[in-house]
């Protein structure tokens, strides 16, 4: 590789850059797959590093006094959540690879699955996917869908159902055990102006919809994106469903969807 | 492709850190189990004082919970992400006292504080035997200007009047020293 770019990955792990060349290195990076295997090959020596560092044990009770000044709010933004952005995961695949995550297509007789709705802008089609295992823990999970949701994401076609041909296509990949996803919206535009998208998994049956979090302002939107709701004990995974619905920006905490839904479900 | 036990933790690592995006408390607290110790070890080496490295430890983890849902795993390892959210606040916090960093350098015979599990002292004194002798390996410049790029909180251009060489000399320097960390700490039969 090239010197240069070299002595730029270790300025960048070492945080030596300026912003604006980090901010343009970034962009290299992202572009860049041989850049990025080697900023994680120095990433793992710094780790190490670190990790052989003479041992401190930080005292009890610090964490105690982290939550404490943590409060009750959740972390980003005054406007409620955003939902995390992953982009395309490409560093969790990187870690991750494919193999072995889910079986296939076609409906789930018994074992473990989540949830894939494809997302148009009329409606929403479910289909389940079993998976290989049932992964242990939420991390494992979260690997889980993090790669399927990429795998859907990078091969369409092998997709459970079709996305909808119209622009503002999409999918979620939902796993009804820990509640939590990925979804995935492609080409859906700017939000109006003084309006967000948000997200909301609803229980067909009951109506009752949970909100998984806005979608970030920035851009036009696209990405795939990382959300989680909170646990709705009587709901059927089933009987579950996704909507984006266009709500007020300026709306601090949102109980129900209000908006127009441009994405997935009607909601009634 | 075979995943090693380093990638499952990296993947696991960067799940915690997409829960606390969404503002899950049970992440932050599985995250701090794994990166308090390292970090509050760095912050000890950086600013020297147990309070102090308490204080910047704690600011640390409050930016990760309140930036953990812009955090992109195709940047940074979630590590290396709260490595430098960490170091910049020692940095901040040394350069409001017109302070220089506690030790800008490796240990070179301090050994791992004894814990409780056999094997993972076992581990800790293999890391710390690799890395002494990744470090012996580096010619002595190298290892001078990739120490101060990690430990000072210095700029190159810093360190460049700090050793009274031309800056691309140090750039060349550091390049060198963390290029030969990486072949010495992630070559398995090194």
């Amino acid at each position: 590789m090239n010197p240069n770019r070299e002595e730029s990955a270790c300025q960048y792990v070492l945080d030596q850059l300026e912003p604006a060349e980090r901010a343009a290195f970034e962009r290299q990076l992202l572009a860049d797959p041989a850049l990025a295997v080697l900023v994680h090959d120095l990433e793992s020596a710094l780790a190490r590093g670190v990790g052989a560092l003479p041992r401190r044990t930080p005292p009890a009770g610090l964490l105690d006094r982290i939550e404490g000044r943590l409060g009750t709010a959740r972390p980003p933004g005054a406007l409620g959540r955003v939902i995390a952005r992953w982009g395309i995961a490409a560093a969790i695949l990187l870690a991750v690879g494919l193999a072995g995550v889910w079986k296939g297509r076609g409906p789930a007789a018994t074992g473990p699955y989540v949830l894939f709705a494809g997302l148009d802008p009329r409606q929403s089609t479910l289909a389940r996917v079993p998976v290989a295992e049932a992964a242990p823990g939420p991390d494992a999970r979260f690997v889980q869908l993090a790669s399927l949701a990429q795998a859907y994401w990078d091969r369409p076609g092998e997709q459970p159902v079709k996305e909808g041909g119209a622009p503002g296509q999409g999918y979620a990949v939902f796993d009804p055990g820990t509640n939590q996803g990925f979804i995935a919206v492609r080409r859906i535009g700017a939000a109006p102006e003084g309006k967000r998208y948000h997200l909301w998994v609803i229980d067909t049956v009951s109506g009752r919809a949970r909100e998984a979090g806005a979608l970030p302002a920035a851009g036009d939107g696209g990405g795939l994106f990382f959300f989680s709701v909170a646990p709705n004990p009587g709901a059927k995974a089933e009987q579950l469903n996704f909507s984006v619905t266009a709500e007020d920006a300026a709306a601090v905490a949102l109980a129900a969807p209000k908006g127009r839904v441009v994405l997935g479900a009607t909601i009634f | 492709m075979e995943r090693t036990l380093e990638e499952d933790a990296v993947a696991a690592e960067a799940a915690l850190v997409a829960r606390i995006g969404t503002g899950d408390r049970q992440a932050l607290r599985e995250l701090y189990g794994r990166y308090a110790p390292p970090l509050f070890s760095l912050a000890v080496r950086l600013v020297g004082d147990g309070g102090e490295a308490e204080e910047l430890l704690q600011d640390a983890f409050v930016k990760i919970w309140r930036h953990a849902g812009r955090y992109d795993p195709r940047k940074s390892r979630p590590f290396t992400w709260a490595v430098t959210i960490l170091r910049r606040g020692c940095i901040d916090a040394l350069r409001r006292r017109r302070r220089h960093p506690a030790a800008a350098a490796w240990p070179e015979e301090e050994p791992a504080a004894p814990t409780a599990d056999a094997a993972e002292a076992a581990a800790a004194g293999e890391d710390h035997d690799r890395l002494r002798r990744a470090l012996a390996s580096l010619p002595a410049d190298a290892r001078r200007a990739l120490e101060l790029a990690l430990f000072s909180g210095l700029t190159q251009t810093e360190i460049a009047a700090r050793l009274r060489q031309p800056l691309g000399t140090v750039k060349s320097w550091i390049r060198r020293g963390l290029l030969g960390l990486r072949t010495t700490l992630t070559d398995p039969t090194a």
